[in-house]
């Protein structure tokens, strides 16, 4: 009898709701659970997933590091030592300091100082640099990347003097050595490079040299000449001078008399 | 059978915790001019421009403003030194005009050391000078002075 009152459908009936409440503003336990029925336990404990582990002869020789591999290498230091490169190869000047303790505030308007004069200030880990000259002609750069340092890219070789003067400014930049034109200098050559003067007035020295030798010896032959007219040229002259001295008393005498 | 306690109660904290330790006690108050002296593309300068470095920062630059720290770099592949010149005082209790460190085969650590050992012993002890006084105490003083005229004024 009660099986046919229960055909009827729940929600044409007024006394039970579709929907039953079980819980109420009240907080969830999921720290302390319940243990679970022993059925409901070997069920779990038969359907827990099982994944497949290295074969232990492979790994028993491994360090922690290689087995749990914890250390790979990032890409993006492939992308900056390519940064770097790019730099070295497209900069005319490259100028390595020794960075000493110094305010952001100070490193900042010098970068901006030489930004204005086209060269770059840079800074990057000597394990970056070290990936970027690796195998290239710029690997004699390394040793100067020891301890804190930041090195001024510029395309142009003549804005050394301007570098120099400006890190003059700044006491904590000490300028351990650079690259002008793929060529390595150290410290002392580079202030030589900077005080050498233009191309242009070096090449009018060279061709001053050079007529030097076919001048001398074009001065040697007319030597003996030369010095004949001077001495008879100073000859004349004091001759003249002779001249108008006993002119002139004459000349001075003559109104008087007259 | 147990064998009686031997090592440390507490882990050292690493090379960079005892550089520190020794970087707080350098006191420079007794040179006058630092030169450290060394070539770039020489072996073993690292710790050279690791110290140098070290004496640039403000906390030690702070102990003696006059002191000048200059660099000075050499392309000849020498070794690289420090030069500490002292001042007269200093020159004085040492009996010695300069201390040179020749710090090639020396690490960052030990030469803080010996920093530490030979030249922050040489710092003059600190003057005590122009005490700040409190209300009170200038007041006992005045009071003390002007009592006496207060009292002989008061008839």
């Amino acid at each position: 009898m009660s099986k046919l009152i229960q055909h009827s459908l729940p929600v044409t009936s007024t006394r039970s709701p579709l929907l039953q409440f079980l819980r109420f503003r009240g907080k969830i336990n999921i720290q302390r659970p319940k243990e679970p029925h022993y059925e409901r336990a070997r069920v779990i404990a038969v359907t827990q997933p099982k994944y497949p582990q290295p074969v232990k002869s492979l790994t028993c020789f491994q360090t922690r590091a290689e087995r749990t591999k914890a250390q790979l290498e990032n890409p993006y230091n492939e992308i900056v030592a390519r940064e770097v490169r790019n730099w070295l190869n497209h900069s005319q000047l490259v100028a390595i300091f020794h960075l000493n303790s110094i305010t952001a505030d100070e490193i900042y308007q010098l970068r901006v100082q030489l930004f204005k004069q086209n060269m770059h200030l840079k800074s990057y880990g000597r394990k970056i640099i070290g990936q970027a000259v690796a195998g290239t002609p710029y690997e004699a750069i390394m040793p100067l990347f020891h301890s804190n340092h930041c090195i001024v890219f510029s395309p142009d070789q003549k804005r050394l003097s301007t570098l120099l003067r400006l890190t003059r400014k700044v006491p904590q930049m000490v300028l351990i050595g650079g690259i002008v034109e793929q060529t390595l200098l150290s410290r002392n050559e580079l202030v030589a490079y900077a005080q050498m003067p233009s191309l242009q007035v070096a090449q009018a020295q060279l061709v001053q040299t050079l007529n030097q030798a076919a001048g001398q010896l074009v001065q040697h032959l007319q030597a003996h000449q030369g010095n004949l007219v001077r001495v008879l040229d100073v000859h004349a002259q004091q001759g003249q001078a002779e001249e108008t001295a006993t002119e002139t008393p004459k000349d001075a005498a003559t109104p008087t008399e007259s | 059978m147990s064998i009686p306690f031997s090592g440390t109660l507490r882990r050292s904290g690493g090379i960079v915790s005892a550089i520190g330790k020794q970087l707080k006690s350098v006191n420079l108050k007794g040179v006058k001019r630092i030169t450290v002296q060394f070539d770039p593309f020489a072996e073993n300068v690292k710790s050279t421009r690791e110290f140098l470095f070290l004496l640039s920062t403000p906390k030690v630059a702070q102990t003696n403003p006059k002191c000048v720290v200059k660099p000075d770099i050499v392309c000849n592949r020498q070794p690289a030194s420090i030069n500490f010149s002292l001042i007269e005082t200093a020159q004085e209790q040492a009996k010695v005009k300069e201390i040179r460190f020749n710090s090639e085969n020396l690490s960052t650590l030990e030469l803080l050391q010996l920093c530490n050992k030979h030249v922050s012993s040489l710092a003059p002890p600190e003057e005590i000078t122009n005490k700040v006084l409190t209300k009170a105490e200038k007041q006992k003083l005045v009071g003390g002075a002007g009592g006496k005229k207060g009292g002989s004024k008061k008839k």
